[in-house]
């Protein structure tokens, strides 16, 4: 057991850690970048919309799957009003002063650009999935099968 | 607003509905013709309503269009060129596979560094291609790190190809440090250490985001199965139906009906 917590451990941390040295380069380098002002807002509209987006997914895949429980209407409330709980704070923090307002007019521009940003970074994230995890199986099959067991 | 809906949102709304309706197993053809008809529509969308900034997301998504599916084709080709059950193809699927995700990784390095940056309005560079390239380059760089880690730790003598996870991880790495000291054709290596923060953002958030809704998710179907009355005790079979029973196994074991 102790040995899997720590497998998983060094999995989340093979994943921080390219990141966090690309990141401190970007800092420490001779250009200096520091830390980019709208880094919070990128991060809590990213947040918000994602939840948003993957809340409706799961609503539609509660009705689209939900023949063998002959579509009970309980879950789909409870999903519907945890999306509106999404909603009502993205729309706060959105409309509040400064707080996620970022170089669009108003809170109808940064919702839909906030989607449109999903959408890309979705693909983003998406294509490097399709290259890293399509590259692990390759190299998994690359190698020629291994005798288990000689046959007497 | 009207001709952005009609032409950008509600296409973009049809391809997840399209792709329900696919997978439920509902009305599979139609499903995949109009999540199909919705993208091509989203792609096009800066010819049908230039007017809108939304758009040129779904022209970032032509763009890269040739690329990804290049990728596509070279994973196919790697993955069923070798040793798999089911659906092998010639081992030189595997080759050419390999030589289909190095061009497909050399246009987007040349997308970056060469003229065929994806332009926009009045010749300037998509703004959302400054999204894409870092976001791509952290998240692979991450993925094969992961997935290095996990072969070596989990899988059975496989360190060599844990090696070769490594060595994709540090090239994208390389390329995205590549990108942070020199100037692309359209942008300059400023523009995209910047956004390398809010690529590193993007990706967490939406992470975060993703867990969050998939953790709403489980707590409302835990609560509601939780909610619902114990199932009540079917009756006993009857004596005609065991009788059924007992003469279907006989049937079965002993054979004698062949």
């Amino acid at each position: 057991m102790k040995q899997s917590q720590s497998s998983w451990k060094l999995l989340i941390l093979a994943a921080l850690l390219p990141i966090l040295v690309l990141v401190a380069i970007n800092v420490t380098g001779e250009w200096k970048n520091d830390f980019h002002p709208e880094s919070f807002k990128r991060f809590g509209n990213a947040v918000l919309t994602s939840y948003v987006v993957m809340g409706i997914i799961l609503i539609g895949n509660l009705f689209f799957y939900a023949d063998s429980r002959h579509r009970p209407f309980a879950p789909f409330v409870g999903m519907i009003f945890a999306l509106a709980v999404g909603i009502v704070i993205a729309w706060a923090l959105i409309s509040n002063d400064d707080l996620l307002l970022e170089a669009n007019s108003g809170l109808r521009a940064q919702m839909l650009s906030n989607v449109v940003h999903l959408l890309v970074s979705g693909t983003a994230m998406a294509l490097a999935s399709l290259l890293a995890i399509g590259v692990t199986f390759a190299m998994i099959t690359g190698r020629s099968r291994r005798v288990l067991f000689e046959e007497e | 607003m009207l001709e952005a809906a009609i032409w950008f949102w509600i296409p973009l709304c049809l391809v997840p509905v399209g792709i329900w309706f696919s997978i439920s197993g509902k009305a599979k053809s139609v499903g995949k013709l109009v999540a199909v008809i919705g993208l091509i529509l989203v792609m096009v969308s800066s010819w049908t309503v230039p007017s809108s900034d939304s758009t040129a997301g779904g022209h970032l998504l032509l763009s890269i269009l040739a690329p990804s599916l290049l990728l596509a084709y070279g994973v196919h080709g790697t993955v069923f060129g070798g040793n798999v059950p089911v659906g092998r193809l010639d081992s030189s699927a595997r080759w050419s596979g390999a030589m289909a995700i190095l061009t497909s990784l050399l246009i987007f390095c040349l997308m970056h560094w060469y003229s065929i940056t994806p332009l926009w309005r009045d010749g300037e560079v998509n703004p959302y291609w400054i999204v894409f390239w870092p976001t791509f380059l952290l998240f692979a760089t991450s993925l094969s790190s992961v997935a290095a880690v996990a072969l070596a730790s989990y899988g059975d003598n496989r360190l060599n190809e844990s090696i070769s996870l490594a060595v994709l991880s540090v090239a994208m790495a390389g390329i995205a440090l590549a990108a942070m000291i020199f100037d692309g054709y359209m942008t300059t290596s400023n523009e995209f250490r910047d956004y390398l923060w809010l690529a590193a953002a993007d990706i967490f958030g939406t992470i975060v985001g993703i867990s969050l809704a998939i953790a709403a998710f489980a707590i409302v179907i835990w609560a509601y199965e939780n909610s619902l009355p114990l199932p009540e005790n079917s009756p006993p079979p009857t004596e005609e139906e065991i009788k059924h029973v007992v003469s279907l196994a006989k049937n079965h074991i002993g054979g004698e009906e062949e």
